[in-house]
Order: C-alpha cells, then structure tokens, then sequence
C-alpha cells in the first residue's frame, strides 16, 4: 500500500509531499523524499523494550516499573534538568513543560545547541521573517548563510529557492539569484550564482561592512574585509538592494562562531536595512523536524522558548545560566530526563559527562550515544512513523505528523502523562 | 600541527543519525576532513589516520581529503568524535563553540575507538542488546 502525503519529520522542512509504500506494519520505500527521509524512515537500531542499568551490566524490565523508576528518581532530585524535546510532537512536549513546573526543574530543548542565539537576537531587535511559501512565490534574491542547505535540508532548495518554480518567479534558476556565504566552498556554493567566502568567525565584520555599503557610506569600507573584497561587497549590496523581494536563511555559521548571536543580530540589521530599499526578509534554517515546535510549546506555556528553570516555582529564563550545557558543566543537576534527543552525541563530553553521573532517565526510541550514560532507557514510537501528532515547520507553520504505520511501543507523549500523573498524585497538589 | 576545528552535518552523518549503534554511523562521524596540502605537510595520505587533542579531550580520526576545507582547518562532522574535543565553555550564552575550537593534529597509527568506549570514557556502561 502506498501513503500519499507523508510528513518526513527529519528535519526543519517537514516536506509533506512524501508517499511510503508499507507493506503490512513495515516500511518498504519512501518516494519524493531526500536520502536523509528514506534513512529517517528505515531507521534500525530501536531499543525493544526498556532497560536499567545495574552494576553489573543491563537488565530488561517492564514499562511499569520503568515508569516507577522514573518518577521516584525525579522526585528524589532537587535539581533535576529536563532535556531534549525536538524530535518528538508538540503533545509530548507540552507534557514534559508540565512535569518541569510540578518538580521545580529546569527544562530546556535542542535549539540551546543549534539555534538558541538566534532567539536571543530575534529578542533583541525582532524577526523579520516570512513562511517558506513567500519565499517560494516572491523571492528574486535568496541568501544562504553559514549553511550547507545541500547536505543539512536537501529539498529546500529545490521545494522553496533555486530550483522551485514561483508564482512571480517562473523560471527558477533564470529568475532567482542565490549566494552562498560560506568558510568552506560547500556543495550549496558549488550551484549559487555567487560565493562569498569569508575567515572564520568575521560574519560580523562583513555584515557590518554590508549593512554601511547600503547606508551609502561604502566609501568608508576598506578594500577587503574578513577575506572580502570591497568590490564584491559592493556587487552583493547592489543585488540585494535591486532584489524586488529577498530573504536570507542562516544557519550554525552564525550561531555557533565566534559572536554568537550577535552575528545573527547584525544579520536582522542588514536585513531591516534592506527594507529601506526594498523587501527583505531573513530566517533560520531550523535543524530537529520539531525544534521550532518546541520553541513555541515551551512558550505558550511559560513565556519563554528554552532554558525555562521553575526552581523558584516561577517560569524563569537565563540563556548562559539556565541553558543545559551550563546546568551540566557545572554539575549542578542531580537528576536528568532526556526525552527525543542524544545529548551524548551532540553535547561537548565535558558536560555530557555530568549524565553518567547522576540518575539520568532516556526516552527515546533508539539505542543511542546517550544509552551508555543513563541508568533507564524507555523505548517509544517515533513521531512522523508509528505515532501522530503536531509539529511547527521551521517557518512557524504547524503540521501535523502522520502516523503510518503500528508498533508495539507506547507513545511517549502516554509515557509522559503516566508520569506527570503519578508525580501529580505523589505530591497531592 | 596546529589548526581550527569546525564541525556540522554532513549528508552521510545525516543518513546515519537514526542507525547510531551501526557501523556507518561510526564511519561518518569518525573522519577528519582535511586540505590536501595539509595532509601532505603531516606527510600523511588519505585514509591515514590522526589525534586530534584540543583543551578539553584527546580523539583519533581517519583523515579525508577535502579540497573545500581551508588549510590549517580541520572538519569533523556533528557527533560523539568532534564532540569529545569541544569545550563546554559558552561564554554565558548556552552555546558551546562548536566552530572554532583550537586543535593540536598528529599522524598516529592508534586505532580509532567504537562509539561505546568513547562513551566508556565519560563515564558511560556500554550496552549490548
């Protein structure tokens, strides 16, 4: 059987045009789909059922007394850190802000690692973004940024920039120009119309040179800036002032160099300096299917998009103080749940190493490189695959996640409730 | 020699990412991409393999030739291999500096461990289901 319009939950794209051919409960191929939807969808290596550690190895052991586990470990915590988030549904999410605030713990999500600074400027001076679908139809003039859309989103060139067809851009490739910022010469800047290669870590220096030349002070810009003639900043400038509607996507270029968010907040400058011009706009290229998910999840409920620390019995925010890698290098949690991310693949090993540590409960559906370091795994579906739920594109557009085939595994969105409900009747509040 | 760090996804990391307890996994996040001129400076080809230490650890990776990595630059895809020689520093932003971190690049013919004994290191129990 074939499903038609299948959402990949991979990455920030949520390209929803996918059709999977199952047979029975198994997945047999995925067409319309990047290499990186059809490994998502044959994914291997999922956990059977939930396991603890012990001092002599592993034992399996039932989804109820996992679940007992669980809850005594993060009742017996006083500073306990909630993790992770980004590649599961809103409706898990939303259960694991609740758990935070009834234990007092501090619960943060992957954009801490990816695309936190960029929050942190859209909270300094605002985001002028648009859907991918205004980029799709209107955009003569495209960006990329710090990123490699090639190998990290391979359809969104082709769905929404240099090889998709536009209401007011019909001819894609003759009609958009794409540059490509990079300090590598990537795949994505093999096909742009222009390569902006700059020194490592001066994005802030060229965006500022950029932002004078369309202040009309180019005069002042001296003749090569991070590796950046005058002349092609100049060449750039006058395209993207000549654009009739332009957008820049960035990515961990400008989050994770040298400056941090204030690169991307020099980014949103040009930008709002362009619309003196003409229209532009500028967004992140958003990395985990659900991250922007759980940004607004984490909001809705709290007032703030990760770092979110309920120790005082308020929502409180802290970027650098109450972000997870912080909690950890200083080996302030004493109890951890890690929840639709591998922390132990992704975090610097000096923090991840504070997991192995302390009681750290997983619930994820694979064998990871954070299994080695928790005392309790927790096996789930995976959202997008065997459970369904909602999801925001990486342009803040909610989509809901199909669930096309059955398993025998729980929804951790019902792990979750089980959980909450017993802290809930343990604490009788 | 030394050199700067960048790590980031690549399309054979990202294809890996849901199979992290298979070997290709431990093959896409285990290389260090690497200018020829560079590789042929350490006197060393291709598929050769180096340490790379930087403040915080100690890993060996196969090197790969990489015409688009600058020279005196190192690439290392997202994982638990790059991850090892990133500090946890974050300058009181949350985020580490995953591009950028200063690395010392060896030749050695010590073998480049599986994912679960780097986890060993930190602490980890490996588990074999």
């Amino acid at each position: 059987m074939i499903i038609k319009d299948v959402v990949c939950p991979f990455c920030g794209c949520l390209c929803d045009d996918l059709d999977v051919e199952i047979d029975g409960q198994t997945i047999i191929k995925v067409q319309n789909g990047c290499t990186l939807a059809e490994s998502t969808f044959t994914s291997s290596n999922r956990l059977p059922a939930p396991v603890r550690r012990t001092v002599s190895g592993w034992e399996v052991i039932s989804y109820d007394e996992a679940i007992g586990d669980a809850v005594d470990i993060l009742l017996s915590a006083d500073r306990p850190l909630l993790y992770g988030w980004s590649s599961t549904h809103g409706e898990t999410q939303s259960f694991g802000v609740h758990i935070a605030e009834l234990i007092g713990g501090v619960i943060d999500n992957t954009s801490t690692v990816c695309h936190g600074p960029s929050i942190l400027a859209i909270q300094e001076v605002g985001h002028p973004g648009c859907t991918l679908g205004q980029v799709k139809n209107r955009a003569d003039v495209v960006i990329y940024w710090g990123c490699n859309p090639t190998e990290a989103h391979p359809r969104h060139m082709s769905r929404y920039t240099t090889f998709a067809t536009g209401f007011f851009v019909p001819e894609a490739q003759r009609n958009r120009t794409v540059i490509v910022v990079d300090t590598r010469r990537t795949g994505s800047a093999e096909i742009a119309d222009e390569f902006i290669r700059i020194k490592r870590g001066e994005d802030y220096q060229v965006l500022s040179a950029l932002r004078a030349i369309v202040r009309g002070k180019g005069k002042i810009i001296p003749s090569e800036v991070a590796g950046v003639s005058r002349e092609q900043l100049i060449r750039i400038a006058e395209i993207c002032k000549n654009a009739k509607f332009g957008a820049i996507f960035f990515g961990l270029g400008l989050t994770m160099s040298a400056g941090k968010y204030k690169n991307v907040r020099n980014a949103i400058e040009l930008t709002d300096e362009l619309n003196r011009h003409t229209k532009f706009t500028i967004s992140p290229l958003r990395g985990h299917g659900n991250v922007y998910g759980s940004n607004e999840v984490f909001t809705w409920i709290t007032g703030y998009p990760y770092a979110v620390d309920f120790a005082r019995g308020i929502a409180f925010y802290n970027p650098g103080e109450t972000t997870a890698v912080d909690i950890l290098r200083r080996g302030e949690c004493d109890a951890a749940l890690i929840v639709a991310s591998d922390p132990g693949a992704h975090f610097p090993h000096s923090a991840a190493a504070h997991l192995a540590k302390i009681p750290t409960i997983l619930i994820d559906p694979h064998q990871t490189a954070t299994t080695p370091l928790c005392r309790l795994q927790i096996p789930c579906t995976m959202a997008g695959i065997d459970a369904e739920g909602t999801a925001y594109r990486m342009d803040g557009v909610p989509i809901r996640y199909k669930k096309i085939v059955e398993s025998s595994y729980p929804d951790d969105a019902d792990l979750l409730r089980r959980i909450h409900d017993r802290i809930l009747e343990v604490k009788g509040t | 020699m030394k050199a700067t760090l960048n790590t980031g996804r690549t399309i054979h990391q990202g294809m890996a990412v849901e199979h992290k307890a298979s070997p290709g996994y431990r093959v896409a996040v285990s290389v260090c991409y690497m200018n020829p001129i560079d590789l042929m400076d350490l006197g060393i080809e291709q598929g050769d393999r180096v340490s790379l230490t930087s403040r915080a650890g100690r890993i060996v990776l196969t090197t790969r030739a990489a015409e688009e990595v600058n020279r005196g630059e190192v690439f290392v895809p997202l994982g638990p291999y790059a991850n090892h020689l990133i500090s946890a520093e974050t300058h009181a932003t949350g985020m580490p500096d995953f591009k950028g971190e200063p690395v010392d690049v060896i030749p050695t013919d010590d073998q480049v461990k599986d994912i679960d004994s780097v986890m060993e290191e930190i602490g980890g129990v490996r588990h074999d289901h």
